[in-house]
C-alpha cells in the first residue's frame, strides 16, 4: 500500500516533465542551441564552407562598431521600426473603431482590409514594386494624370523610405486591426451609455474610455509590432529597395542577412545577431518594466 | 502464397531501386520554364542509362543554391552536382569541397576537352585547372528597337559603338513632355554591377590585381582608372539628363518591362534574355542586337562570360561520382547544348553545336543571335576579358552597386564613388583572404 503511494506520488511528479519532454527538445534543438551557437561563433572567423575557422575574439563585434554603415543602419532600423510601430498602432485603432460600427457592409469592409494579412512579405514586396514601377507602375500613371509629376519611388531618396514604410505598414495593419476590433468588442456598451448621458463627446469616449481599456492590448501590439519590423521587414526591403539606394534603406536585419546569406560570413553575421538579441532583451525588459504600469488589466 | 509474393515484390523493388541503379542528386537555380527543360534533359539522360537516377531539384536562386550547399556539406547531405554562377568560383575553389573536373576529365579518354568554346575554358579554368564543368554561358548584349529609331530619325541598321555616339542616340530617343516629365527614354540596364565589369573589359581594363586573380589570389581592386571613370561617368551623366532610366538594385524584370514598353529605346542585358524579345516583335516592334559601345579611342576588348557551371561535390562514393560525372558529361554534349540554347537564350559552350547550328541555317533566321555569339568570339582574350576571380565577389558587387546608387542620387561625384567603391572592395577582398 506504502509503497503503491509512493509510486503513485513520484509518478505525479514526473508525469508533467514527461509531457514537457517534446516541447522542449523542438525549443532547444531550434531555439536555444543555435542562439547559443550563434554566441560561440560571433568569436570566430569562419570561411563560407566552413573548412578554415579562425578564433577573433570580439573582433567580429569591434569591426562592427568601428563601421560607419552599422550605425546608420542602425539609426534607420530605430527610426524604421518607431515610425511603422507608431503609425501601425495608432492608424489600426483607428481603423477598428470605425469598422466596430454597426452600420451595414461593414463586415465586408472587415474582410477586404484583412487581407493584406493574408499576403506574405515577399508578395507583398513584389506587389508593390508593380505598382510603384516609375514607367508602368499605376501609382505614377495617376500622379501622371493627377498631378502632372513623375517619382522614382524605389531608386531614389527620400522616396525609397515612404514606399518602404507604406506598404510595412500596409502589412502590419490588419493582424493590430484584428486584435483592437476584438478588444473594442469588450468594452461594455453600458459605460458608454453612460458616459454619453454624462455629456461626453466621441472624442472623449474614445480617448478616455476605450482606449485606456484596450490598453492591454496596446500592450502587446507594441511588443508584437517591433518584433516584426525589427526582423521580418526584410523580406519587404529586399524585395522593394534591396537595401537602396546606396544603402539608404538598409536595416540591422537586413545587413544581417546580406553578410550570411549572401556573403556567407558567418562570423560577422552572428556578431550582428548577438548584438540585435541584446537590444531586443533590452527593448522588452524595459518595456515590461515601464509599459506595463501604464496597462489597465479591467 | 500471398505473403511469399509480396515479398518477392518487395524484394525485387528493393532491388531495383536500391541496389542496381546509382542515384545522384542534381541542385540547379534555373527558375520559371527552364526548371521543365532541366528535367527533361535528366529523363532523356535515364533513358540512356537505366542504372542510374537523377534526383532533379531547383533549389532556388544562385544565392540561395550556394546557401543549400553550405548547410548541405555541413550536415553531409550535399548533392552530388550543383550549378552555380560564375562569381562563385573562387569561394568553391577555397572550399575544397568539389572534385576538381580537371582531374576526371584527365581520366576519361572519351571526353575532348578542346570542344569547349576558348572563352568559356579561359573563364573556368583557374591555375591551368578546369574546376567545373561550362554549361549556362551568356553575355551582356545591347538590344535596340529599331521601331523608334525610325521614329527619332536615327539608321535602325547602325546602332552606336562608341559612348559618345550612345550619348547622342540616348538624346535623341528621349521625349519629354512640357513640365519636363520623360514620356521615353534613350536606354536602360539593371543597376548591376556585372556592367560595370563588362564594361572594364570591353576597354581590357583590369578589376582586380594579380592578372584579375588569375596568376595569384587577387589581393586589392584595381578600378579606379580611367576606364572605370569612363563609364561611371557615361552613366551618371545620361541618368541625370533623363537619358537613361535605372532601376532599383539587379532588377532584370524591370529593364526588360521597360524596353518592352517601348519607354527605352535601348536595353543592354543578358544574352540569355534574347527568346523574349525575339517574341516581342509581334508586339509591334523589331529588335536589334549589337555589340556593348566602347568609349571612343579605347583599345579592342571584349566581354566577359557570366552565367553558370556544373560542379561535382566530392565525399561522396566512387559510383555516384561516376554517374555524377557521366551526367555532367551529357548535359554538356552538343544535343543538350543545341536544345538549352534555343530555350533559353544561354549560348552553346561547345563549338560541334555552333558548327551544326550554323549549318542548318539557324543564325541566318536569328540575327541576334549571331550577333550576341560573335561578340563573344571576336573577343580579344586577355586576364581582362577572361573576368575576375575574387572569393569576395558577390559583397564587391553589393559595394559597387551601393556606390553607383549614391552617384546616381547625386550623394557622391563619379570620382569620389568610384574611388570609394574601390577601397571597399579591396578591405572586402582583404577580409576574405585572412581565411585563406
Amino acid at each position: 500500500m506504502f509503497k503503491r503511494k509512493l509510486f503513485h506520488n513520484a509518478y505525479g511528479k514526473t508525469l508533467p516533465y514527461l509531457l514537457l519532454i517534446p516541447t522542449f527538445a523542438v525549443i532547444i534543438l531550434f531555439i536555444y542551441w543555435p542562439a547559443v551557437s550563434s554566441f560561440r561563433m560571433s568569436l570566430y572567423k569562419v570561411s563560407p564552407f566552413g573548412n578554415k575557422t579562425i578564433y577573433t575574439g570580439l573582433s567580429n563585434f569591434e569591426n562592427l562598431f568601428k563601421n560607419p554603415d552599422y550605425e546608420k543602419s542602425a539609426w534607420f532600423t530605430l527610426f524604421y521600426v518607431s515610425f511603422t510601430v507608431i503609425a501601425t498602432i495608432f492608424l489600426s485603432f483607428i481603423l477598428a473603431l470605425l469598422l466596430n460600427q454597426k452600420v451595414p457592409g461593414s463586415r465586408f469592409y472587415r474582410t477586404l482590409i484583412f487581407s493584406p494579412y493574408a499576403v506574405s512579405p515577399a508578395i507583398s514586396g513584389t506587389l508593390w514594386s508593380f505598382l510603384l514601377n516609375p514607367v508602368v507602375g499605376h501609382v505614377n500613371y495617376f500622379f501622371m494624370k493627377a498631378f502632372n509629376v513623375q517619382v522614382l519611388w524605389l531608386t531614389t531618396k527620400p522616396y525609397a523610405l515612404y514606399a518602404l514604410l507604406f506598404s510595412s505598414i500596409w502589412k502590419a495593419l490588419p493582424f493590430s486591426i484584428i486584435f483592437y476590433i476584438a478588444a473594442l468588442q469588450n468594452v461594455s456598451d453600458e459605460l458608454l451609455e453612460s458616459a454619453t448621458i454624462e455629456g461626453a463627446g466621441t472624442l472623449r469616449k474614445i480617448w478616455k474610455i476605450q482606449f485606456p481599456l484596450v490598453s492591454p492590448i496596446t500592450f502587446y501590439l507594441v511588443i508584437m509590432n517591433i518584433i516584426s519590423s525589427m526582423f521580418q521587414s526584410f523580406a519587404i526591403i529586399d524585395v522593394m529597395t534591396k537595401g537602396g539606394p546606396g544603402g539608404y534603406t538598409t536595416t540591422m536585419m537586413y545587413r544581417l542577412f546580406l553578410d550570411a546569406f549572401a556573403y556567407q560570413k558567418t562570423g560577422p553575421a552572428s556578431a550582428q545577431s548577438v548584438v540585435m538579441f541584446l537590444l531586443m532583451a533590452g527593448v522588452t525588459i524595459v518595456y515590461f518594466l515601464f509599459g506595463e504600469r501604464k496597462v489597465h488589466y479591467a | 502464397m500471398k505473403k511469399a509474393l509480396l515479398i518477392l515484390v518487395l524484394v525485387g523493388l528493393i532491388a531495383l531501386t536500391g541496389f542496381s541503379a546509382t542515384k545522384i542528386q542534381f541542385w540547379h537555380a534555373m527558375g520559371g520554364w527552364r526548371i521543365d527543360m532541366l528535367n527533361e534533359m535528366a529523363q532523356d539522360f535515364m533513358k540512356l542509362n537505366p542504372d542510374i537516377v537523377v534526383d532533379v531539384q531547383y533549389t532556388g536562386s544562385y544565392d540561395e543554391t550556394l546557401n543549400k550547399l553550405v548547410a548541405g556539406i555541413q550536415a553531409g547531405t550535399a548533392p552530388h552536382v550543383i550549378q552555380n554562377f560564375e562569381i562563385a568560383t573562387q569561394k568553391m575553389i577555397d572550399g575544397e569541397i568539389a572534385v576538381v573536373m580537371q582531374d576526371l576529365i584527365d581520366k576519361d579518354p572519351t571526353f575532348d576537352v578542346g570542344k569547349f568554346l576558348p572563352q568559356v575554358l579561359n573563364y573556368y579554368r583557374v591555375n591551368g585547372k578546369l574546376y567545373c564543368m561550362p554549361f549556362n554561358s551568356s553575355n551582356p548584349v545591347m538590344f535596340y528597337n529599331k521601331t523608334l529609331f525610325e521614329k527619332a530619325g536615327l539608321d535602325p541598321n547602325k546602332p552606336p559603338r562608341t559612348f559618345s555616339e550612345l550619348y547622342e542616340y540616348a538624346k535623341k530617343l528621349t521625349v519629354k513632355d512640357a513640365a519636363g516629365n520623360i514620356i521615353q527614354s534613350g536606354i536602360t540596364w539593371n543597376l548591376n554591377s556585372w556592367f560595370f565589369e563588362e564594361f572594364m573589359a570591353v576597354q581590357n581594363a583590369p578589376f582586380v590585381d594579380n592578372d584579375n586573380g588569375r596568376t595569384g589570389r587577387a589581393t586589392k581592386a584595381v578600378f579606379n582608372r580611367p576606364e572605370g571613370l569612363v563609364f561611371f561617368k557615361l552613366w551618371n551623366d545620361l541618368t541625370q539628363n533623363g537619358y537613361m532610366l535605372n532601376t532599383k538594385a539587379v532588377d532584370w524584370t524591370a529593364a526588360r518591362q521597360m524596353f518592352l514598353a517601348q519607354k527605352v529605346g535601348m536595353l543592354i542585358t543578358s544574352t540569355s534574355d534574347v527568346a523574349l524579345f525575339t517574341d516581342s516583335e509581334a508586339n509591334g516592334f523589331v529588335t536589334g542586337a549589337a555589340f556593348l559601345p566602347k568609349p571612343d579611342n579605347s583599345p579592342a576588348g571584349g566581354v566577359v562570360i557570366g552565367g553558370g557551371a556544373l560542379w561535382i561535390i566530392g565525399g561522396h562514393s566512387k559510383a555516384e561520382t561516376d554517374a555524377a560525372w557521366k551526367f555532367v558529361k551529357f548535359l554538356a554534349e552538343e544535343e543538350q547544348q543545341i536544345v538549352w540554347h534555343l530555350g533559353t537564350g544561354y549560348f552553346p559552350v561547345d563549338k560541334n553545336s555552333l558548327e551544326n547550328l550554323i549549318n542548318s541555317g539557324f543564325y541566318a533566321e536569328n540575327p541576334n543571335l549571331l550577333t550576341s555569339i560573335f561578340q563573344l568570339l571576336l573577343s580579344v582574350q586577355t586576364y581582362n576579358t577572361n573576368g575576375a576571380v575574387i572569393g569576395a565577389f558577390p559583397e564587391i558587387r553589393n559595394i559597387i552597386q551601393n556606390y553607383v546608387e549614391k552617384m546616381l542620387n547625386k550623394e557622391l561625384t563619379p570620382e569620389k564613388a568610384l574611388e570609394l567603391a574601390e577601397i571597399d572592395s579591396t578591405k572586402a577582398i582583404r577580409e576574405y583572404n585572412e581565411l585563406f
